[in-house]
């Protein structure tokens, strides 16, 4: 059986945990705790250390789903859990005060997972935000990351075939290189 | 409601509490009350790091092992040890409330001792808070 794991990260608010319940085919481990900081993201819960599912692919392909804290104090974890992740989905939502610069943030710091499997972005909570435009968001990544091609997504993190099909090509990306780079360190970025 | 890092009635249970306890061991080199999501409330001694990261670690671990509890069907986490070469750290959770008690002991006190002095100043800092006027929310 051959094993993708795949980390579901992003600023707080941006539905990581939503994601991975849609997702997830076992009930999810959740670290939920109440939230007390409201004025970063008005919610009544926030992940302090990791959410956890499962999702199988056919018949013996699975894919294991971490979701990580979206505050910086956390990011403690963040290192834990890069090291074993081959791949990013990027949630970023769109009415946050600044989407680009949190996007841009969240890449500098996971963007060895782009080395070592793929990322790709989704943007989230478009309907409550209609601007930037997915566009303007391919634009910011190509200005700051000329070298690296990474997809962008407008996801529904409540909506399982939503964010499936994001995961769906990073897993697609996954399994390429995998096939035709014995080594994914080496692939040119 | 005031968040409880940010509530006087709050920082000063929890303060008057480490206070106590402090007084009770030589091998306690390092305590703090912290909220479930992270926040430091107090610590002792107060020249400690103020960087916030045991308390979010803290959070983290309380987090964690109250999965594998529910997982297990064993009910709410009520504490947790970590047993190290030259000491332990005991996290405690203040019954009823949404915070945790963390504590370093040198190897100097016996790990039973540690967990009977922590869970000693939890419960009583929950009595108090639970006396209070205001409860404590994280």
């Amino acid at each position: 059986m051959s094993e993708h794991v795949v980390l579901f990260a992003g600023p707080m608010g941006a539905g990581k945990t939503t994601a991975i319940q849609s997702l997830s085919e076992v009930p999810v481990v959740l670290t939920e705790a109440a939230n007390s900081d409201r004025v970063t993201a008005d919610k009544p819960t926030t992940t302090v250390a990791l959410d956890y599912g499962v999702l199988t692919l056919g018949g013996d392909e699975q894919v294991r789903l971490y979701g990580i804290p979206g505050q910086r104090r956390f990011n403690f974890m963040w290192s834990l859990l890069k090291r074993r992740a081959t791949g990013m989905v990027l949630l970023v939502h769109n009415d946050a005060p600044r989407p680009f610069d949190a996007m841009l943030e969240y890449l500098d710091e996971f963007g060895d997972l782009y080395r070592k499997g793929g990322i790709v972005i989704g943007v989230t909570r478009t309907d409550v935000s209609s601007r930037p435009l997915l566009p303007d968001y391919s634009e910011v990544l190509h200005q700051v990351h000329p070298d690296k091609t990474i997809p962008v997504f407008a996801v529904d993190p409540r909506d399982a075939r939503s964010v499936g099909l994001a995961l769906m090509v990073l897993v697609a990306n996954l399994e390429m290189r995998a096939a035709f780079v014995r080594d994914p360190e080496a692939v040119p970025v | 409601m005031t968040a409880a890092h940010r509530d006087a009635a709050v920082i000063d249970a929890a303060a008057s509490t480490l206070a106590d306890l402090s007084g009770l061991s030589r091998s306690l080199r390092h305590v703090a009350v912290v909220t479930d999501d992270g926040f430091e409330v107090v610590r002792r001694p107060e020249t400690a790091p103020a960087d916030g990261r045991l308390a979010s670690m803290a959070s983290s671990i309380q987090a964690l092992t109250d999965a594998v509890a529910y997982e297990l069907q064993l009910g709410t986490a009520k504490s947790v040890i970590i047993a190290s070469e030259t000491g332990h750290v005991i996290q405690m959770r203040v019954p009823g409330h949404q915070l945790v008690m963390v504590a370093l002991f040198d190897e100097n006190e016996t790990l039973g001792m540690a967990l009977s002095m922590l869970r000693v100043a939890a419960e009583r800092l929950a009595a108090v808070l639970d006396a209070g006027p205001v409860r404590s929310v994280a």
